[in-house]
């Protein structure tokens, strides 16, 4: 078991982020040009229909806990975690949080395919929020992480995809983020990769990290996390332990 | 193990909450929030700049001279055919130094709106998964227009030079209040119009068009003169020309670089008499200035308001 979970250090966590009565709507138009507005003016509320991704939840976190998003498809884990993130504002509620905070949501997103793999990792390390004093430390454990040290001066868009992914993984667990965000992303690369990625995650717990995991792999989440909150439509209907919350999103899926 | 998380634990438990960022300031200070949100990145815009930079012409040998061949063409165009062909070089004395004046400081216009316009789209996958101050982005299209404009800056500096007639006098310091005052205007378009580009696509076409037409609308392949002679019965119609504030940079511009307007030459047998430039110049740049300055504010709290929503409406 990774050493977090020990409870004189879960006891006296502070909580790093809060989120108090978040709601998010999204309204989908089914026009976009200015001739469909134009034509449809008045009548839009026709072409509108409103949907509440999240409505009304709340929740704390505290340092050190890696805890899983789960719920169907289209919940609406992916717009917490952009609303945790700061990427989405939220119609209503605050989400409060503290300490570094890096997103592995999708990895890559900020490559440029004409820049060479060198040139992405500095940009990319900006990004997250690395300075350049700190990326020319980290470059080398980057590189060697991402083993793929031969390609590192050729341009991304020749990389296979797992040698994009390899590097996007190794910039992104170099950030020392005190809370990282994961949709969806650990499972990438070949195996020895992949345990590799499971092993840093693994060291990131023990370091007292946050992470906030939105996935759909079971075992990862009975593997990884030590609380579970699941979604449906938009509603918590769950909070509390891994085993507890797989069972509950079992029971979702039959709504 | 436990004392690293114990370290991190006591750390953050010093730190003060923050409020999602994208919650921000509705007041008036967010403005200058914003700004030093942005000066706290500019690592990352530095390095933007760059990608914008190195990827424009990667992969081409010619590269950056690509930069340069457009406006040198653009100044070929106008020069032979424009000048020479229609005669509006007729009473102007050096006109390619003019025309290639005005097409620098217009080429910094129209790229930073061109450009800002488009930014905020062209990076969407980053906007939709990573947190950053969004303003960066049309800045750093602007960035790389003033590369190309200092870059253009420096041919029109050496033509300059070797037509032996550097202007060396007070008029001099029109040039860089003209470049402040694009650029303020620029700027404030560029961040306006990136965030509307978001809802409504059509902009980015519009502002194409737009640019066209504003080409035509400032002192750049025809002379102030020109314009004071066709309405010299409407002089009220010269109040309004001058109320673009880029007709008046571009036209401070020229009185700082292009020695020729200030003085009387001699061209084909007849005497030319410097340009009658517009009075009140100083008070009007500085006027174009602090307006600028008032509509880039504005532009800055909508692109606010906006940002809310770019995540989900790219």
């Amino acid at each position: 078991m990774p050493s977090q979970s020990d409870p004189r250090v879960l006891a006296k966590a502070p909580t790093v982020v809060r989120a108090t009565g978040v709601s998010k709507r999204f309204v989908i138009r089914k026009e976009k040009s200015l001739k469909e507005r134009i034509v449809n003016f008045g009548r839009s509320q026709k072409h509108k229909d409103d949907f509440w991704a999240l409505r009304n939840v709340s929740f704390e976190i505290k340092a050190g806990t890696t805890i899983g998003l789960v719920g169907a498809n289209g919940s609406g884990k992916s717009t917490l975690l952009k609303v945790l993130g700061g990427i989405i504002q939220p119609n209503d509620g605050t989400v409060e949080r503290r300490g570094r905070l890096a997103a592995l949501l999708e990895l890559g997103a900020g490559f440029h395919p004409d820049l060479t793999g060198r040139e992405n990792v500095y940009l990319n390390s900006s990004i997250l929020g690395l300075s350049r004093k700190q990326t020319d430390e980290y470059f080398q454990s980057i590189v060697d992480f991402s083993e793929i040290e031969e390609f590192i001066d050729t341009q991304v868009k020749f990389y296979s995809s797992g040698m994009y992914v390899r590097l996007a993984f190794a910039i992104a667990v170099h950030v020392d983020p005190d809370i990282l965000l994961v949709d969806e992303v650990l499972a990438v690369g070949d195996e020895p990769f992949q345990a590799k990625c499971m092993n840093k995650i693994r060291q990131f717990q023990a370091e007292g990290r946050t992470i906030i995991l939105v996935s759909h792999s079971a075992g990862q989440i009975e593997d990884l996390c030590d609380r579970v909150v699941v979604l449906s439509h938009g509603n918590v209907v769950f909070d509390g332990d891994a085993a507890g919350g797989l069972l509950a999103l079992r029971e979702s899926f039959e709504h | 193990m436990a004392t690293q998380a114990e370290v991190r634990a006591l750390r953050l438990s010093e730190l003060p909450f923050e409020t999602s960022v994208n919650a921000g300031p509705k007041y008036v200070g967010g403005f200058f929030t914003a700004i030093k949100e942005i000066a706290s990145h500019r690592e990352l815009l530095d390095l933007l700049i760059r990608r914008e930079l190195k990827s424009r012409y990667k992969d081409s040998s010619l590269g950056f001279v690509w930069s340069l061949i457009k406006p040198l063409v653009q100044l070929l165009i106008y020069y032979v055919f424009i000048g020479q062909v229609l005669g509006a070089a007729k009473g102007v004395a050096d006109f390619a130094i003019f025309v290639f004046a005005g097409l620098t400081l217009w080429g910094l216009y129209s790229e930073t709106i061109a450009t800002g316009t488009a930014s905020i789209v062209s990076n969407g996958g980053l906007i939709k998964k990573v947190y950053l101050p969004r303003e960066i982005f049309p800045l750093a299209a602007t960035g790389s227009a003033i590369f190309n404009f200092l870059v253009q800056m420096v041919v029109l500096l050496a033509a300059i030079v070797v037509l032996g007639q550097f202007p060396i006098s007070l008029n001099l310091l029109y040039v860089p209040a003209a470049f402040v005052i694009v650029l303020i205007w620029g700027v404030a378009f560029a961040v306006l119009l990136s965030a509307l580009n978001v809802y409504l696509r059509d902009i980015q076409y519009l502002v194409e068009v737009v640019m066209l037409l504003l080409f035509w609308a400032s002192p750049i392949v025809y002379s102030w003169g020109f314009v004071v002679a066709a309405v010299k019965n409407h002089t009220w119609l010269l109040e309004v020309y001058l109320l673009n504030p880029i007709s008046l940079s571009i036209l401070a511009f020229q009185r700082g670089l292009w020695q020729a307007g200030s003085q009387t030459r001699v061209l084909e047998g007849k005497e030319v008499p410097p340009q009658d430039w517009p009075a009140y110049m100083d008070l009007r740049l500085l006027g174009a200035a602090v307006v600028g300055l008032i509509v880039l504010f504005i532009a800055q709290r909508i692109f606010s308001r906006l940002q809310g929503n770019f995540a989900q409406e790219i």
